[in-house]
């Protein structure tokens, strides 16, 4: 699974990095680094809202303080 | 044959002043670049006053085609007269390097010019000659790739004296040094600020004097290209790009922007990676394109960007920790350094594009002031002695 998080300016300002860290330390945990492959990505044109990131081409907006919900919903939920 | 020169100097103050009382400007015509270094008498306000104005009279004639006579002679009238020691009186040299390898040294009265030539010292005849009772000594020379010269005000020859070394820093001793450190080095930055860093040691960090070394190097032309932000019409993306890919082999290439960078790769069919590694929490990663020197992050980078720049044109604080920073691996210390080191002339190709989510009162901090960043890079950069041009798509 290719997740998608984008690090342009926006979305770095609205916490990129926060939710980077949480789902590498999420994937980590529980041992899912040959499943879910984590990417950068500048800009995905969606930067109105939060944290843009794709998952299988599907686009989320996120928090850093959504980042275990959405973990556990769309990416624990799709394996 | 097309000579290109790097130029940077570095000043200390003497021990307690604010002020320095030398001054050097550096400046280019159309074919030569040139670099005056001068020395006030005294020190503090009125050793800065001297210096400022002996560099720029000489700065301002030389590049109106004055005659060197005129020059000395406007010097010798405009400056004001020292209530304490009757005398108006600041020392200064002169280096002009022409395009085509010619060169033209003038001295008064400062140490003489170190000329480092295939890692050893090139001695420097005396042909004084007397303008306005003032000995001045000239020499005309050629110079070729590799040649690095030196110009230092009196300071670094009198780095220690009385303290850690009888008579200070001999020029001979610093001439050798110079070679030393010009082999280690690669940028006139970094060798200006070894030679200082030396003096500042010898002065036990409370220099006697103000200091100075200005240092030209001859190298090869290094051109970058730097893009950022995306046209403000997308039928321009494809005539933006072809323009920013101009240049030979020579030529280093950066983008800033993550629009920009999806705008390169789409039109050069190459895959943009972004990595993930943060090396400096306030700034989003870089990305790879094949062939792209640099890929980062737009606005938040060039930002830190132009702080490094300010911060080395303003000379004072360019210390050890300076160049610790320029070698950090985020975007922003990169490109700095790119732009510092390893640029002789700065391509700028800037787009008008205006990005609605940036328009965001909510963010942090004001997104949608690039083209306010790019004008400030570049008189940062001009100030460095390099040549800016700026398209705007």
């Amino acid at each position: 699974m290719r997740v998608t998080i984008c690090i342009g300016s926006a979305c770095h300002l609205k916490g990129s990095r926060e939710i980077i860290a949480q789902l590498q330390s999420l994937v980590r945990e529980k041992n899912l680094e040959d499943q879910v492959d984590l990417n950068g990505s500048f800009c995905s044109g969606n930067c109105v809202n939060g944290v843009c990131v794709t998952v299988d081409g599907q686009i989320y907006s996120l928090k850093p303080e959504d980042t275990k919900e959405f973990f556990d919903k769309e990416i624990l939920g799709r394996l | 044959m097309g000579v290109t020169v790097d130029v940077a100097y570095k000043s200390l103050n003497k021990f307690s002043e604010v002020l320095c009382g030398d001054k050097v400007e550096l400046l280019h015509t159309d074919d030569s670049n040139i670099m005056i270094l001068a020395d006030g008498m005294g020190s503090g306000v009125k050793a800065n006053i001297l210096a400022t104005m002996t560099s720029k009279i000489l700065g301002t004639m030389f590049l109106n085609g004055a005659t060197l006579e005129e020059c000395v002679e406007t010097i010798v009238e405009t400056l004001p007269v020292c209530q304490v020691r009757q005398i108006a009186y600041s020392t200064f040299s002169i280096l002009q390097v022409f395009h085509n390898g010619d060169a033209y040294l003038v001295e008064f009265d400062n140490p003489g010019c170190i000329f480092i030539r295939d890692g050893s010292l090139v001695p420097i005849p005396h042909s004084m000659r007397v303008i306005r009772d003032k000995k001045i000594n000239e020499y005309r020379f050629r110079v070729k790739k590799g040649d690095a010269l030196i110009l230092l005000s009196d300071g670094t020859i009198h780095a220690g004296v009385g303290q850690l070394l009888n008579f200070g820093w001999l020029w001979e001793d610093v001439a050798s040094y110079a070679v030393k450190q010009y082999r280690l080095t690669i940028s006139a930055v970094r060798l200006a600020n070894a030679l200082c860093r030396a003096c500042d040691e010898l002065y036990q960090y409370r220099p006697g004097d103000d200091t100075t070394v200005a240092v030209m190097r001859v190298i090869d032309s290094k051109p970058v290209h730097l893009m950022t932000g995306p046209p403000k019409d997308p039928e321009d993306d494809l005539c933006m790009v072809k323009d920013f890919l101009t240049g030979d082999d020579t030529t280093k290439r950066i983008v800033c922007g993550g629009t920009s960078a999806n705008i390169v790769s789409r039109t050069m069919e190459k895959k943009l990676t972004v990595s993930l590694d943060y090396y400096d929490p306030d700034l989003p990663p870089v990305a790879y394109i094949d062939g792209i020197e640099l890929v980062t992050e737009g606005v938040l980078t060039l930002n830190r960007v132009l702080k490094l720049l300010k911060r080395y044109v303003k000379n004072e604080s360019v210390t050890e920790e300076f160049f610790l920073e320029l070698d950090k691996p985020n975007g922003a210390s990169m490109v700095a350094k790119m732009i510092i080191e390893d640029c002789t002339e700065l391509k700028l190709y800037v787009g008008k594009a205006i990005n609605s989510a940036y328009q965001n009162p909510g963010l942090p901090f004001d997104l949608g002031i690039r083209q306010n960043l790019v004008e400030q890079l570049k008189h940062a950069v001009e100030e460095m002695g390099k040549t800016v041009t700026v398209a705007y798509y």
